[in-house]
C-alpha cells in the first residue's frame, strides 16, 4: 500500500495556512491532530500492515505528524501576533492631547536668592544665625558704634516702637547679638539673614521692608585681603566665574576701613550697558573691617583679634540677577510673577 | 553737594586730569560722585557784533541780521524779540553742536541764514540759574566783549563741570571747599594752595557784648564792622556762587555765603543798625511765633536755640536769621556771627520746622572746630576788598574752644597686618604727608601723625589704616581667604525646619509669598491666631502700616484677593513669617490658602477641588514629616467663632491638647469681603508645634506574616462622627488591629433620613503568625457589639 506522503503533507499545510483565526486553527488542530483526527486515523491503519511494512509506514506517519505540528505551531504564533497587533491598533491614543498637570509650588525669589547665599557661606563653614525683627536700639545702633547723636542715624530713618525698641533697620543688629553671645568663644564665622525696615515710602526702588544678609568673621589675623577674597568668591558664585570685584572707599560706623563693593557687570561683562548705567560696574555690597569700638564693646581684645563684616541686599541681588525693575513686585506676589522662579538653578 | 572742576582748579594744577578722570578718582577714594554734568555744551561758538538788524520781509517776528564774527560778516535770521543792531552776541556757527541739535546753513522764509544767535539756555545752561529775561531772549554780552573770540564758554565762565558728590557722614568736613580741595589733592598727589586770608588794617576796640545762656552754644565769635558799602559782587564771586547753586544777592551777603562754602562755617551777618544796643544773647526757652528772613512765620519752642537782642528774637540759631535784622540795600554796618551750636538741637529744630537750610545742614553734619576763627578772618579780608569795610572792631569771643589736636602713633606692621598688604614705611609716611597729617618718624616701624582740625573722623590707628588703603588704592590688595581654625557651620535647627516646611508646601503645590509685616488696625483685628497684643509703631508711615502683625492669615487673604482680581483662578499660596507681641515674644507662623478649583478641567473631564479635607491632609502630612504622628493630632470644632473660617467647616488643630493652628473653608462673609471663591486656608503656629518633642526615625521589623482585612458597613445617626466610630473600633479590636480606614460615607436611597451609612475597612496583623478566621471572628464580634452599644450602629448586610 503506497501513499503519496508528500501530497498529503502539502494538503495539510495548505489547510493550516488557510486558517484565518485562532478558533478556526483550533478546529483544524482537532481535525488533524486530535484523538479522532486524520493523523491518528492513519496510525490505526498501521495495525493492518505486514510487519516489514509497519516500520516504513510508521516513520512516514511520524514524519507527517511532526511536520503538521511544526506548521501548526508556526501558524499559531502568526495568528497570535496578528491578534496582538490588532488589539494594540485598537488601543491607539492621540498623544498630542494635553498632559495631566502635576502642580508644584515655587519658592519666593527672595528666598531663592537668600538660600543661595546661605549655601555659599555654609559650604565655607559659616553658621546661619537669625535674630528678632522687633529689636532694641542697643543692638541696632548703640553697640554698632552708632550713638544717639550720630550723624549716620540720618542715613536710615527708623520705625520706632518706643524709646528702647524699634524695627531693626539692619541685620547688623544680629551681628551685635552674636558678638555679645560669642565674644569669648572665637573664632566667629556667621551670616545673618533677615527682614529689615526703614521709614521709606514705597516706590519702584524703595521699600519700607526689605531683606539683608550680613556676614561676620572675627578671629586672629583676619585681614582686609581676606575680606576681598571672600567677596570675590561670593560675587563669582552669584554672578559667574568671570566676575571681578572693585572696592571703593565708603563709610559705616561699625567698620573701619569701610568699602562699597562693585562687581563687574554680569550683563555686559564690564563693557558698559544700561544695567550698569554704562560704567561696567554694579554696586551690590557694603563691607569693612570690624571697628575696634565694636570689638571692645563685645569684650574682644582689638589689638589681638580682628574681623570683617559684609552686608548684601537680597532684593538688589534678585533684581540684578533676574532683571526685575520694580521692588514692589516682591511684595505684591502676583502669581504670574512668582511662577518665573520655579526652575532649579 | 555741588563741586565744580573750575573751583578745584584754583587750588591745584589739574592740567593733566580730565573732568571725567577726576570724578573716577574721587569716587574710588571715598567721595562718591553720583553725577557729572557740563555747565554748558556747545562747539563752534564765536562772539559776534550785530551790525544791522531789519525786520524779515515775510514775517512779523523774525529779524534779518548782519553779524560780524571777526573774520566775515554773515547773514543770520533771528527770532528773538530782544535782538538789536549794535549788540554783542553769542553766535553758533554752521556745524555747531548744541544740546538741541546741530546748526546748519539754510534759508528761512526766503532769507539766507548762516548760523544762529544764541540764548544761554540753548547752550544747555540750567534754566534754574537764569533770569526771566535770559529765558525769554538771546544773551546780550557786555560792550567790551571781544568780537571774534571763539572761547565763548570760557569767556562766559560756562566751561565748567559740576560734580554731584554724595558725602558719607564721616567726611562732612568736605562740605568745606578748602577741606575738599585738600582731600582731592591728597588723592591726586598734588600740592594744594589755599587762599591766604591775611589782611592789613587797623582794628578798633570791640563795642559788641555777647552772652550765651545755653550750653547748646559753647562758642560764639562776633565782630562789628561799622562801615560797609552794599553793591553787586564782582563777576568772579557771582560765578563762584552760581556754580555752587547759590544765587548772588549783593557783595556782603555773597561774602557770607562764599566763606561758608570755603570754610564750612555757617556765618550770619546782621544789619548793625537793627541791633542798636550792640548786644547779642543766645537763649533757649522761648515760646513764640517768629518771622524769619524768608518772611514765613515759625512756631518756636523752648528747646530751640535762639539769637536775641534786648530780649527780642533776631534769629533761629544755626538755621535762619530774622527778617528785621537782615542785610539790605540800606545796610551801612554789620555784625558778623560765627558760632557753634549743638548739632542734635539744630537737627531737631530744622526737622520740626522743615527748614533744612545750608547752614543747618553744616551744623548737623559737624564743622571743623577751628573753622569759626578762619571764617571771620576770611570775611574781613573779603569785606575790605569788596565792600569798602572800615571801622573794624576786634573779635569778641564768648565761650571757649576746647579743641585739642589728635595725635596718633601708627605702626606700619600693624596697619599692614589689618589690611593684608605689604606697604613700606616710606609709602605710609608719604601718604600721611599728602593728607597734611604732619608725619614724624619715631622709629623704623612707628610714624607719629598729627591730625588737622577738620578731620574729626580720624581718631584711632584703624582710621589711619583706612587713609593708607584709600589713598594708595584698594587694587593693591591681593585676595586671600581667612586662615583660621575650622569651625562647624550650617543652618540652625530652625533654619533646617523652615526649609523642610517650604519644600513640603511646594510639594503640595503651594507657592511661597512674602508680604509686609506691618498692617493696619483693621487687618490686625481680623487675625484668628493672634499671638497677643500687637507691637505698635510710634512713628508709622501711614495707618496702613501701624502695627507689627500678630498673625498671618489677613495678609495672605489680601494676596489671594489681589491675584483673584487679576484672573488667577487657581492658586495655592503659603507664607512663613514671624509674628510678634508687645512682650517681645516672637512666633514663627505658617499661613496657607488654596483656591477651591485646583486642576483645570481636563479634556476627559477629570476635575479636582480643594475642600476642608485637602487642608486637613496637607497639615497632617506636614506634621508627620516634621515628626508629629497623626495619633498626636486632634481636629476639633472651635468654640470661638470668627469671620474668616466657615463655622461648620473648620477646625482647631491641637497637638497633645495644645492649640497650634486653625484650618477651614472660607466664611461666606470673608468670601464677599475679599471677592474670593470657596478658598480653603489655615494658619499654624510652628513655634508652638516645635515646642513639642518630635518622634525620631526608628527601625520597625518588616512584617513576616500577611495582614488580613475585613470590611464592615453600618448605619448610624448623623451626629455620630467618624472619629467616634474609629475610636470604638480601636478599643474593641485590641492588639492585633493594624489600621481602620473609613472608605465610604453614604446618604440617600435605602438609608433613613437623619442617618448615614459608613463603611470601614479593618486591618489585622500579627507579628507571630498568619491570622486565621478563628482569630478574627471574636474580635469582629466584639467590634460589632461595641458599635451597637456605644454608637447605636446597625450592621448592614455585607
Amino acid at each position: 500500500m503506497n501513499r503519496d506522503w508528500e501530497l498529503l503533507k502539502k494538503e495539510y499545510q495548505e489547510k493550516i495556512n488557510a486558517s484565518m483565526d485562532l478558533a478556526n486553527l483550533e478546529q483544524l488542530r482537532i481535525e488533524l491532530l486530535g484523538k479522532k483526527g486524520s493523523i491518528n486515523g492513519l496510525m490505526q491503519e498501521m495495525k493492518n500492515l505486514a510487519a516489514d511494512q509497519k516500520k516504513e509506514f510508521g516513520m512516514a506517519v511520524n514524519n507527517l505528524k511532526q511536520n503538521v505540528e511544526a506548521q501548526f505551531n508556526k501558524k499559531l504564533e502568526q495568528l497570535k501576533e496578528l491578534q496582538l497587533q490588532a488589539q494594540l491598533e485598537k488601543e491607539k491614543i492621540d498623544i498630542t492631547l494635553p498632559a495631566s498637570q502635576y502642580k508644584y509650588g515655587t519658592l519666593h525669589p527672595l528666598t531663592v536668592v537668600q538660600q543661595e547665599i546661605e549655601d555659599i557661606f555654609v559650604a565655607m563653614g559659616y553658621s546661619v544665625v537669625e535674630g528678632p525683627e522687633v529689636e532694641y536700639d542697643l543692638y541696632n545702633f548703640e553697640k554698632a558704634n552708632i550713638p544717639h547723636d550720630h550723624p549716620s542715624r540720618d542715613m536710615q530713618d527708623t520705625l520706632y516702637v518706643d524709646v528702647k525698641r524699634l524695627l531693626r533697620t539692619q541685620t547688623t543688629a544680629i551681628q551685635m547679638r552674636v558678638l555679645e553671645a560669642q565674644g569669648n568663644k572665637l573664632p566667629i564665622k556667621v551670616i545673618c539673614p533677615g527682614k529689615v525696615y526703614r521709614r521709606d515710602d514705597d516706590d519702584a526702588t524703595h521699600s519700607h521692608q526689605f531683606t539683608q544678609i550680613e556676614g561676620l568673621v572675627v578671629g586672629e589675623g583676619i585681614t582686609l585681603a581676606d575680606l576681598k577674597g571672600t567677596l570675590e568668591l561670593l560675587a563669582r558664585s552669584m554672578f559667574g566665574p568671570e566676575r571681578e570685584v572693585r572696592l571703593r572707599q565708603s563709610y559705616f560706623p561699625f567698620t573701619e576701613p569701610s568699602q562699597e563693593i562693585d562687581v563687574s557687570c554680569h550683563v555686559c561683562g564690564g563693557k558698559g550697558c544700561p544695567v550698569c548705567k554704562g560704567s561696567g560696574w554694579i554696586e551690590i555690597l557694603g563691607s569693612g573691617m570690624v571697628h575696634p569700638n565694636v570689638l571692645e564693646e563685645a569684650g574682644i581684645d582689638s589689638s589681638k583679634y580682628s574681623g570683617f563684616a559684609l552686608g548684601v541686599g537680597v532684593e538688589r541681588v534678585a533684581m540684578l540677577k533676574y532683571g526685575i525693575d520694580d521692588i514692589r513686585n516682591f511684595y505684591n506676589n502676583n502669581v504670574g510673577f512668582l511662577k518665573n522662579y520655579k526652575r532649579f538653578e | 553737594m555741588r563741586v565744580t572742576y573750575n573751583w578745584l582748579k584754583q587750588y591745584m594744577d589739574l592740567s593733566d586730569v580730565t573732568p571725567d578722570e577726576l570724578a573716577e578718582i574721587m569716587t574710588r577714594s571715598g567721595l562718591e560722585v553720583e553725577g557729572v554734568e557740563k555747565m554748558a555744551q556747545a562747539s563752534d561758538l564765536v562772539i559776534g557784533y550785530v551790525k544791522e538788524c531789519i525786520a524779515h520781509p515775510d514775517s512779523d517776528h523774525l529779524h534779518v541780521c548782519q553779524v560780524d564774527d571777526g573774520t566775515e560778516v554773515r547773514q543770520i535770521v533771528c527770532g528773538a524779540p530782544n535782538v538789536r543792531a549794535g549788540q554783542k552776541v553769542i553766535v553758533a556757527l554752521p556745524g555747531c553742536k548744541l544740546p538741541g541739535g546741530e546748526i546748519k546753513s539754510g534759508v528761512i522764509r526766503g532769507q539766507k541764514s548762516d548760523g544762529m544767535i544764541c540764548a544761554l539756555f540753548e547752550l544747555g545752561v540750567d534754566k534754574k540759574q537764569l533770569t526771566e529775561e535770559q529765558l525769554s531772549g538771546i544773551e546780550i554780552l557786555p560792550e567790551d566783549a571781544p568780537v571774534g573770540n571763539k572761547n565763548v564758554l570760557e569767556y562766559l565762565h560756562l566751561d565748567d563741570t559740576i560734580y554731584d558728590v554724595s558725602l558719607t557722614p564721616n567726611r562732612a568736613d568736605c562740605l568745606a571747599m578748602w577741606s575738599l580741595a585738600k582731600e582731592v589733592g591728597a588723592s591726586l598727589n598734588k600740592k594744594v594752595t589755599l587762599p591766604d586770608y591775611a589782611y592789613e588794617t587797623e582794628t578798633v576796640p570791640a563795642t559788641l557784648k555777647i552772652a550765651s545762656e545755653t550750653e547748646k552754644c559753647p562758642l560764639f565769635e562776633g565782630k562789628i564792622i561799622n562801615h560797609v558799602t552794599i553793591k553787586p559782587s564782582p563777576e568772579w564771586l557771582r560765578v563762584a556762587l552760581n556754580s555752587a547753586g547759590i544765587k548772588a544777592i549783593n557783595n556782603v551777603v555773597d561774602i557770607s555765603n562764599f566763606v561758608m562754602l570755603e570754610t564750612g562755617q555757617p556765618l550770619h551777618f546782621y544789619d548793625l543798625a537793627k541791633i542798636p544796643h550792640r548786644e547779642i544773647t543766645v537763649k533757649t526757652g522761648l515760646d513764640e511765633i517768629y518771622t524769619a528772613l524768608d518772611g514765613i512765620e515759625y512756631k518756636i519752642e523752648p528747646n530751640d536755640i535762639m539769637i536775641t537782642t534786648g530780649g527780642k528774637a533776631i534769629g533761629i540759631a544755626g538755621i535762619m536769621g530774622g527778617d528785621d535784622s537782615k542785610i539790605d540795600e540800606e545796610t551801612k554796618g554789620i555784625i558778623i556771627e560765627a558760632a557753634s551750636f549743638n548739632n542734635v538741637s539744630i537737627r531737631n529744630t530744622a526737622r520740626r520746622l522743615d527748614l533744612n537750610t545750608e547752614a543747618a545742614v553744616h551744623f548737623q553734619k559737624g564743622i571743623d572746630p577751628l573753622a569759626g576763627h578762619k571764617a571771620v578772618e576770611r570775611s574781613v579780608q573779603l569785606l575790605l576788598e569788596l565792600a569798602d569795610a572800615s571801622g573794624i572792631e576786634e573779635t569778641v569771643v564768648c565761650g571757649t574752644n576746647d579743641y585739642k589736636q589728635t595725635v596718633i602713633n601708627a605702626s606700619v606692621k600693624t596697619i599692614n597686618g589689618l589690611l593684608g598688604t605689604h606697604f613700606s614705611f616710606e609709602q605710609m609716611f608719604e601718604t600721611f604727608a599728602r593728607l597734611d597729617f604732619a608725619p614724624e618718624k619715631i622709629d623704623e616701624d612707628t610714624i607719629k601723625t598729627s591730625i588737622p582740625s577738620y578731620r574729626t573722623d580720624v581718631k584711632v590707628w584703624q582710621d589711619l589704616a583706612e587713609e593708607v588703603i584709600r589713598i594708595l588704592g584698594y587694587d593693591n590688595i591681593v585676595s586671600t581667604l581667612p586662615m583660621m581654625p575650622t569651625v562647624q557651620g550650617g543652618l540652625s535647627e530652625l533654619g533646617r525646619k523652615k526649609r523642610m516646611v517650604q519644600a513640603m508646601m511646594n510639594g503640595h503645590g503651594l507657592s511661597e509669598v512674602i508680604t509686609y509685616s506691618l498692617v493696619s488696625q483693621a487687618k490686625l483685628d481680623e487675625g484668628i491666631l493672634s499671638c497677643g497684643k500687637a507691637v505698635e509703631i510710634a512713628n508709622p508711615l501711614s495707618e496702613e502700616r501701624r502695627y507689627y502683625r500678630t498673625s498671618l492669615l489677613p495678609s495672605i487673604l489680601e494676596t489671594a484677593s489681589y491675584n483673584a482680581a487679576r484672573s488667577y483662578e487657581e492658586y495655592g499660596l503659603f507664607e512663613l513669617a514671624n509674628v510678634y507681641n508687645d512682650e517681645d515674644v516672637e512666633e514663627l507662623h505658617l499661613s496657607m490658602i488654596m483656591s477651591e478649583k485646583t486642576t483645570s478641567s481636563r479634556w476627559n473631564n477629570v476635575a479636582e477641588t480643594n475642600d476642608f479635607y485637602t487642608m486637613k491632609g496637607i497639615v497632617l502630612s506636614l506634621l508627620d514629616k516634621l515628626g508629629y504622628d497623626e495619633k498626636r493630632i486632634t481636629f476639633s470644632v472651635s468654640s470661638e467663632k470668627n469671620n474668616l473660617l466657615h463655622p461648620n467647616k473648620s477646625a482647631d488643630v491641637c497637638i497633645n491638647g495644645k492649640l497650634i493652628g486653625k484650618i477651614g473653608e472660607i466664611h461666606p462673609l470673608c468670601m464677599k469681603k475679599y471677592d474670593l471663591g470657596r478658598d480653603v486656608m489655615g494658619e499654624i503656629n510652628l513655634s508652638a508645634l516645635f515646642a513639642e518633642k518630635p518622634a525620631r526615625i526608628k527601625f520597625t521589623p518588616i512584617a513576616k506574616y500577611p495582614s488580613v482585612s475585613y470590611d464592615l458597613a453600618m448605619v448610624v445617626n448623623e451626629e455620630v462622627t467618624a472619629e467616634q466610630i474609629t475610636s470604638t473600633i480601636k478599643k474593641a479590636a485590641g492588639k492585633l488591629l493594624k489600621e481602620v480606614n473609613i472608605f465610604d460615607v453614604y446618604r440617600g436611597a435605602n438609608i433613613p433620613s437623619g442617618q448615614k451609612s459608613v463603611a470601614v475597612e479593618i486591618v489585622y496583623q500579627s507579628a507571630d503568625k498568619t491570622l486565621s478566621e478563628e482569630d478574627i471572628k471574636p474580635l469582629q464580634q466584639e467590634i460589632i457589639t461595641q458599635l451597637r452599644k456605644q454608637r447605636g450602629a446597625v450592621l448592614r448586610d455585607s
